[in-house]
């Protein structure tokens, strides 16, 4: 190396070190930390007393913990297909411009943008029992119910309100994403396809399916890594819909706590979640 | 595409549009609707108040005189009593004066202001500076930099919560005021940081290099490219990370619930709003007006975002 | 003012060498042009004179000073890019004087300097203008004054007239000429348009994959080019090369037998033997001449009875095809030369026009 290579390196060393000790000390570490943590009982004023692999037998042996594994599983099939789909037919129905393109678009994107904190109430008071317009139009309008209920309280119908809540706030970001790949296939693609004697529903199959192959498997493996860490949209909704991250904190921070339990149950998660993100670097980003 | 449509087409289409722009607003309509009705009203599915209520606005913003609570008689009397000495006398008259109704939201609104915004421009400073060195400069373990920053932008909050909040208990900041205060401040920048390297780095990478070399010929250093020409055109980018970022910190729930729920005075909106939702407060009027107050800042950096995005200023520049 | 040396210089990216090792020194004042096809090295070679690229050995010599280690904001060095390079948030007259602030000049003598180059550049009317409001080709002008207003020691040109279509490009090529004639500082310019290189050369320098072909003037190397790869890529249409037979008295190309003697003036001057040797022979297109309109002397050959296969009229010109030992071989000859398809022609050469390559090596013989 020359003299100003080494002064290039260095000089890149010391732009990118605060960020290095941030995210080492505040993510890597505490990663590593975790794992300590799962194999001690730990209390929430931090005395920990060595228990060895028990945390993970426990929590191998406690029903709950299946459950949540089959509710989160739930979770991200509803929300992994609700908002692929519902990305996509955005994408398509929007892809040529119109009046008012951008406000629609705007419009579209806002639950995106919106804190949770504050559309969860909206949405809890869509689905009240008393007040609610879903009850309103099930029951007194379409009179498909014979009751009002409480979708909410309910967890087994809590789950796919939460379900429609994530593909109501992430097919935005679905939508962006699909949507840019869509613009970028060109129209002599649709032109020699339609020459070829292919009408609108041939053209889709054989030309835009196709090319969206890949955006759309990174759409799929996106959701899945961020909604198996989401937490907010599930918990402020709806507590009583029990998927990984909430059944986590409730063990950390809440009722008799353990939080070695909690510990061993994020080592497990991240193990899962490497998997994911290991397949998103490799293939998505070709790294 | 291929083929105007004709009239069924068209109104298809408008059909779904609406739809579409329904479903995405409803909740919105529903929010801001509820926020003006009456109690009286609150059962009734049009999202048209029969009658415009500001109270909860007014509450909420501190716009309302604080009630004159009326001391009932009888107790007005034990005042009254020359016997009792003035300390007594005060306390009781608080206790039965005290609006414990009371929702400092301009409190709440502040905290969260000075979280949010104090994360984001931590987050932009040091990602501006980690995202050039690893998108523009060479030098050895750049690639590795960059994976593990992806990688950390992927992992979630819900899996730190438990290794953080022990390290904050062993080094014994947990455990007072200030201190948890303290690491939330530093969780919110570690949860931005690598979001915003990624999108400088992605962006950097676009800006032509020939920029910067051109300034080096014109007698620039390296920093100083980097401040006169690098940054100046990454102004509408800086100013959608900085939005970004602040928009994650005024959203987020999870780590404030977990360092600041024993400190209310320290509570930020979404942790004071579950906390009044749960509450014997709660009142669908006032928790929505306080959602719509919550939603407003966002709302409006998004727009600002949207317009900064459509600005994309190196075209002319360089010619492709 | 400055010369520059060159000296053993090489570049690798990784296990890449993209420079094997190139020589070269341009004296104070003179206008060099590094030309080649892409990948020859070219623009790295030049970037490394400005300290954008690091050699990987060598040194490099500005004036007096070796400046391996110099950053290049302490070069003096003014550059043109390909793609103008323009700062896009800055106006036309902050980028031209941008160099200028930082250096502290006092704004009389800014004024006096942009004045000068904006009317030398007809830039006034554009002063106030963003790049992107600007043509390709005033883009290029305003990249060209931002250059010359610094006043540098030495001007690097990076292809600048690459992105411009061709009325602009040859317009620009006669002012870029006139500039350096009227400053008369150091330049060196990338390019990989021969017709450049020729016409604003003082010394063409050739790089073919990452070596020097040959260096000269611009009639050196069109005359005489060094080997086959030279020969071929200055000079348009470009030269034919045929395979061929040297004996000892004579060259023989298809059937036609040329005399040795007077044949090119680096001819090879050793006694051969019977069987002869295979060389290539190289005759520029525009050497071949219409034995109607040019008579044959004592140094001229005619190549008697071609038959004609195409014929690509041009206006004044017209280039017409034949086959000569099995290749495809181009001569240009001018409108009067009235000629048809499958029409038979002589062409006549003159002898010394002939170039002969080593049928191996490629070189020069």
């Amino acid at each position: 190396m020359t003299p100003l290579e080494r002064a290039e390196a260095r000089f890149g060393w010391k732009l990118v070190a605060p960020t290095i000790a941030i995210l080492g000390l505040l993510i890597l570490y505490p990663l590593m930390y975790n794992v300590y943590l799962s194999f001690f009982d730990v209390q929430l004023n931090g005395s920990k007393t060595f228990v060895g692999i028990e945390n993970y037998i426990k929590l191998l042996s406690n029903s709950d913990y299946y459950s949540a594994i089959a509710t989160t599983s739930l979770y991200l099939l509803g929300t992994v297909v609700g908002t692929t789909l519902l990305g996509l037919a955005m994408a398509l129905l929007l892809r040529d411009p119109f009046m008012g393109r951008g406000l629609v678009n705007a419009a579209i994107m806002l639950p995106y943008v919106a804190p949770v904190i504050s559309v969860v109430f909206g949405w809890q008071f869509l689905f009240d029992p008393i007040s609610g317009v879903v009850n309103y139009l099930f029951v007194d309008l379409l009179g498909l119910w014979s009751e009002r209920s409480n979708l909410i309280g309910d967890p087994d119908s809590a789950l796919w309100v939460v379900v429609l809540f994530d593909i109501w706030k992430h097919a935005p970001i679905a939508y962006l994403l699909i949507l840019s790949k869509l613009v970028s296939i060109s129209r002599d693609q649709y032109e020699a396809a339609a020459i070829d004697g292919y009408g609108p529903i041939g053209r889709f199959f054989h030309v835009t399916l196709p090319e969206l192959y890949f955006v759309l498997a990174t759409v799929v493996l996106l959701r899945l890594i961020w909604n198996l860490n989401r937490f907010e949209d599930v918990y402020l909704l709806a507590p009583n819909v029990e998927t990984l991250p909430i059944f986590t904190y409730y063990q950390a921070f809440t009722g008799v706590i353990d939080q070695g339990l909690a510990a061993a149950t994020s080592v497990i998660q991240l193990g899962v979640l490497s998997i994911f993100i290991w397949f998103y670097i490799k293939k998505i980003m070709k790294w | 595409m291929l083929g105007k449509k004709n009239i069924k087409g068209r109104i298809g289409f408008a059909i779904a549009i609406l739809l579409l722009v329904s479903f995405s607003l409803l909740p919105f309509a529903q929010i801001l609707s509820t926020s003006l009705k009456h109690q009286y009203d609150w059962g009734n599915p049009s999202l048209i108040p029969q009658s415009i209520n500001l109270d909860a606005y007014k509450e909420l913003l501190g716009l309302t005189e604080a009630e004159k609570v009326e001391i009932p008689a009888a107790i007005q009397k034990i005042l009254n009593n020359p016997k009792l000495s003035a300390e007594k006398k005060q306390a009781i008259a608080a206790k039965y004066t005290a609006n414990d109704n009371l929702f400092p939201f301009g409190k709440y609104m502040l905290n969260s202001v000075i979280f949010s915004v104090g994360a984001a421009s931590f987050s932009l400073v040091f990602s501006v500076m980690g995202a050039y060195s690893i998108s523009r400069l060479r030098f050895k373990g750049q690639v590795v930099i960059q994976r593990s920053v992806l990688f950390v932008y992927m992992v979630g909050g819900v899996l730190l919560m438990v290794p953080l909040y022990q390290m904050a208990m062993n080094v014994g900041l947990a455990s007072s005021l200030w201190g948890s205060a303290f690491c939330l401040f530093l969780i919110y920048i570690v949860q931005t940081l690598p979001v915003g390297m990624y999108m400088l780095g992605n962006y950097f990478r676009g800006i032509p290099f020939a920029l910067e070399e051109a300034a080096m010929m014109d007698g620039c250093s390296r920093k100083e490219a980097i401040i006169k020409v690098v940054l100046p055109l990454s102004l509408p980018m800086l100013a959608t990370v900085f939005i970004y970022c602040f928009i994650i910190g005024w959203n987020e729930y999870l780590f404030a619930s977990v360092f600041l729920k024993q400190y209310p005075e320290f509570h930020t909106l979404p942790l004071a709003l579950q906390e009044l939702f749960v509450s014997k407060n709660a009142i669908w009027d006032r928790i929505m007006a306080a959602s719509m107050l919550t939603l407003a800042p966002i709302v409006i950096c998004f727009l600002l975002a949207s317009r900064f995005m459509k600005g994309g200023k190196t075209d002319g520049g360089v010619k492709e | 003012m400055a010369a520059i040396k060159l000296k053993n210089i090489v570049k690798s990216f990784g296990d890449t060498a993209v420079v094997k090792g190139i020589d070269l020194s341009i004296e104070d004042g003179e206008f060099v042009v590094l030309v080649g096809p892409s990948g020859c090295g070219k623009s790295t070679t030049l970037r490394m004179i400005a300290g954008l690229e690091q050699a990987t050995s060598g040194d490099i010599v500005i004036g007096e000073r070796v400046v391996n280690d110099i950053e290049p904001q302490h070069r003096n060095i003014a550059m043109v890019f390909q793609n103008y390079a323009l700062y896009p948030h800055k106006s036309v007259r902050e980028n031209i004087i941008f160099a200028l602030r930082r250096l502290k000049v006092d704004n009389a003598d800014i004024e006096r300097r942009l004045a000068e180059v904006s009317e030398m550049l007809q830039l006034e009317e554009l002063l106030d203008r963003k790049p992107a409001d600007l043509s390709g080709g005033q883009r290029q002008r305003v990249a060209m004054g931002r250059a010359i207003i610094r006043e540098a020691d030495l001007f690097l040109f990076d292809e600048p007239l690459s992105n411009l279509d061709s009325k602009l490009r040859s317009h620009m090529r006669t002012e870029i000429g006139k500039i350096h004639n009227k400053f008369g500082r150091t330049s060196v310019y990338v390019t990989h348009d021969q017709v450049e290189a020729m016409t604003l050369a003082d010394k063409v320098v050739v790089l073919h994959d990452g070596y020097i072909a040959q260096a000269g003037t611009p009639m050196e190397v069109y005359l005489n080019p060094a080997n086959v790869f030279v020969a071929q890529f200055i000079g348009s249409p470009s030269m034919n090369i045929i395979e061929g037979t040297l004996f000892n008295d004579y060259l023989l190309v298809d059937n036609y037998r040329l005399p040795r003697k007077q044949l090119s003036n680096v001819a090879l001057q050793t006694v051969i033997d019977q069987q002869g040797i295979p060389v290539k022979v190289g005759i520029r297109p525009d050497f071949f001449n219409d034995s109607r309109l040019f008579p044959e002397t004592d140094n001229t050959f005619n190549f008697t009875g071609l038959q004609i296969d195409l014929i690509e009229p041009m206006g004044f010109d017209k280039e017409v095809l034949f086959n000569l030992a099995g290749e495809a071989v181009k001569a240009r000859l001018d409108l009067r030369s009235e000629l048809q398809r499958d029409q038979q022609i002589d062409l006549v050469v003159e002898l010394s026009r002939v170039l002969l390559f080593d049928s191996e090596t490629d070189q020069r013989l």
